[in-house]
C-alpha cells in the first residue's frame, strides 16, 4: 500500500517490523500488527540462529556434547553444561564426587547470576537507560573474570562441567577470588536500588500475565514466579547438592513486567546466597569420576533414555537423551525455557499493548534466542 | 533516593574506570587459558588422539617436511585454527602432553592460510 492510498483508505491498521535487526530485539523478530499506537495482534518469527544442536549430538561423543552444549545459550552456558553432563551420567549410572557437585553448583549459581546482570542490562537498554545498561556490563565482568580464571574462558566454558565431574579443579587462590566478586556484585544491586525512578514507571502494570495464563501458556522460571507461583527445580526436585543450601525463592504476585524485573534482582541476592555458602562448606576431594578422568573416546552410553530437568537462569531446561548401546547419544531432545516464553507468551501479552511498551515486554520475559532455536 | 544517588554520584566521578586502555596496559591472562597451541614435536607419539577427540576436526596428522622426515618419520598433528573452538580436549587427551593450550589470543589475521599451524612452522611443507 502506498502513501496515497493508505490515507485515503479506511484501513488504519499496518504491519511493523520489531526485529530481527532491531538493536533490542536479538536475533528473532516480532510482526506486529498495529492500530495507531495500540497492538491489535504480534506474530513471533523464530529461526534466525537455528544450529541444529540436536541432530548435531547425534553425531558427537558425550565429551564433544558437553563442549557443545555451551552454545545452546551464550549467557547461561555452565547451565546447560551442568544439565547435559547429568543427563549423561544418569544414563551412565555415575556417581559425581561431592567436591565436583560443589563446584558445579557454585558455577551454575555464578552464571545465573551473570546471566540476570545480563537480564537487567539489556531490560534497561530496552527502555532507554543506558546507565543501567553499562553498569551491568562492567559488572558481568567481574563474574566473567572469575571464568576465565576457573573454566580458561570468559563466555564459553567448553565443557568446563563435563560428564564424570568437572575439567579441572580450582585454581590456587579461586575461594578469595570468588568472595570478592560477589562483593562486587553486591554493590552494582546496590547500584540498581539507588537509581532509575523511571523503571517502575516504564514497567508498572504492563504485560501483565495471570497465574491462570501463565501456567496455561507454559511460562516456567522467573516469569512464572513473578506471576505469583512458587516453582523452583532447585526446591522442587532438587538435583545435584542444592538440597544442603539454605536459600529463598522470591514470588511476587502482580505478574507484570516490573515484577518480573524485580524478582530477577531478588535472585541475584539469592545465587550470591548460595555461592557464598559453597565456598565456605567446599570439601576436599577428587573433582572427577576417576573412570572419565581423561576425556573418553570409548564411553559406552548403555541401552535406555533419561529425560533430566534443571532450573535454568531463564527458566525450567530439560534434555531427554536416548543410549542405543554406541559411543554417540540416539537421540537428544533439548527443552528450553525460551521458546515457551517467547512464542506463546510474548504473543499474549502483546495483544492491546502500546507500540511503546514491546521492549519493556519482550525484555522483561528474560528471552535468549539462542536457546529457543537451538 | 535523591541524597543517596548524589553521594553516589560524587564517589562515582573520583573512582578509577572499570576500563583498561588497551594497547597500553591489559587485564592479565590467568594461567590455564586456552589460547593457541603449542605443540612440542620430540614429545608427540602420534597417537592420533587428539584429531579423534576434536570436536570440529580442526586436528589434522599430517608428515613432516621433506627434509625433516628422518628426524621425524611419523604424522603430526596439524592444527586449523580457522575450525578450532578452543574447547583443549586435545590438551587433556594427550597422554605425554605434548599439545598445550598457550595464552596467545592475538589471533586474528587478514590471511586465511595462516590461520593454519603446521607441526613445523619453521619450514612450510
Amino acid at each position: 500500500m502506498n502513501k496515497r492510498e493508505m490515507i485515503s483508505s479506511e484501513e488504519t491498521e499496518y504491519e511493523l517490523f520489531f526485529g530481527p535487526a532491531h538493536p533490542g530485539s536479538g536475533n528473532f523478530s516480532v510482526r506486529l500488527k498495529v492500530d495507531g499506537e495500540r497492538v491489535v495482534s504480534g506474530r513471533a518469527d523464530p529461526g534466525y540462529l537455528h544450529r541444529g544442536f540436536e541432530k548435531l549430538m547425534e553425531y558427537r561423543l558425550p565429551i564433544q556434547n558437553a563442549v557443545l552444549s555451551d552454545r545452546i545459550c551464550v549467557f547461561e552456558a555452565l547451565n546447560w553444561n551442568l544439565l547435559h553432563a547429568e543427563a549423561v551420567e544418569e544414563l551412565l549410572g555415575i556417581e559425581v564426587p561431592r567436591r565436583a557437585q560443589y563446584i558445579r553448583v557454585m558455577m551454575a549459581e555464578l552464571s545465573r547470576i551473570q546471566s540476570h546482570i545480563v537480564w537487567y542490562g539489556v531490560f534497561s537498554i530496552a527502555l532507554g537507560f543506558e546507565t543501567g545498561f553499562k553498569i551491568a556490563f562492567a559488572y558481568r565482568d567481574y563474574v566473567l573474570d572469575l571464568f576465565e580464571m576457573i573454566t580458561g574462558g570468559r563466555v564459553y566454558p567448553a565443557g568446563y562441567i563435563c560428564p564424570g565431574g568437572v575439567r579441572r579443579d580450582l585454581p590456587e587462590g579461586a575461594e578469595e577470588r570468588i568472595l570478592a566478586a560477589l562483593e562486587k556484585v553486591d554493590e552494582m544491586l546496590a547500584w540498581e536500588e539507588t537509581g532509575a525512578p523511571f523503571f517502575p514507571e516504564r514497567t508498572k502494570g504492563v504485560g501483565v500475565l495471570s497465574l491462570e495464563d501463565a501456567i496455561r501458556l507454559g511460562a516456567t522460571g522467573p516469569v512464572l514466579r513473578a506471576s505469583g507461583m512458587k516453582a523452583d527445580v532447585r526446591k522442587d526436585d532438587p538435583y545435584e547438592v542444592y538440597d544442603e543450601f539454605d536459600f529463598d525463592v522470591p514470588v511476587l504476585t502482580d505478574g507484570d513486567a516490573y515484577s518480573r524485573y524485580r524478582i530477577g534482582l531478588a535472585e541475584i541476592a539469592e545465587s550470591v546466597k548460595i555461592v557464598r555458602q559453597a565456598v565456605a562448606n567446599l570439601p576436599e576431594g577428587d573433582f572427577i569420576h576417576p573412570s572419565l578422568a581423561k576425556p573418553g573416546v570409548k564411553v559406552q552410553l548403555p541401552e535406555g533414555e533419561v529425560y533430566v530437568r534443571n532450573e535454568v537462569a531463564r527458566g525450567e531446561g530439560a534434555m531427554h537423551l536416548v543410549g542405543n548401546g554406541g559411543t554417540n547419544p540416539y537421540r537428544v531432545k533439548i527443552r528450553g525455557p525460551s521458546l515457551l516464553h517467547m512464542i506463546p507468551v510474548l504473543e499474549h501479552l502483546l495483544v492491546g499493548a502500546s507500540v511503546a511498551d514491546v521492549p519493556a515486554i519482550y525484555w522483561s520475559l528474560n528471552i535468549c534466542p539462542a536457546d529457543m532455536d537451538r | 533516593m535523591g541524597i543517596e544517588l548524589l553521594g553516589r554520584l560524587v564517589r562515582n566521578m573520583v573512582a578509577r574506570p572499570l576500563t583498561v586502555s588497551f594497547p597500553t596496559e591489559s587485564i592479565p591472562i590467568p594461567d590455564g587459558y586456552r589460547g593457541e597451541h603449542r605443540f612440542d614435536a620430540d614429545k608427540c607419539i602420534s597417537c592420533g588422539l587428539c584429531a579423534s577427540i576434536c570436536p570440529n576436526k580442526a586436528i589434522e596428522l599430517v608428515e613432516a617436511p621433506p627434509d625433516r622426515r628422518e628426524e621425524y618419520p611419523k604424522r603430526y598433528p596439524r592444527i586449523d585454527l580457522r575450525k578450532c573452538c578452543f574447547c583443549a580436549l586435545c590438551q587433556d587427551i594427550c597422554p605425554v602432553g605434548a599439545l598445550t593450550l598457550t595464552k596467545n589470543v592475538f589471533l586474528s589475521t587478514f590471511d586465511p592460510a595462516g590461520a593454519v599451524r603446521p607441526p613445523f612452522p619453521d619450514r612450510s611443507e
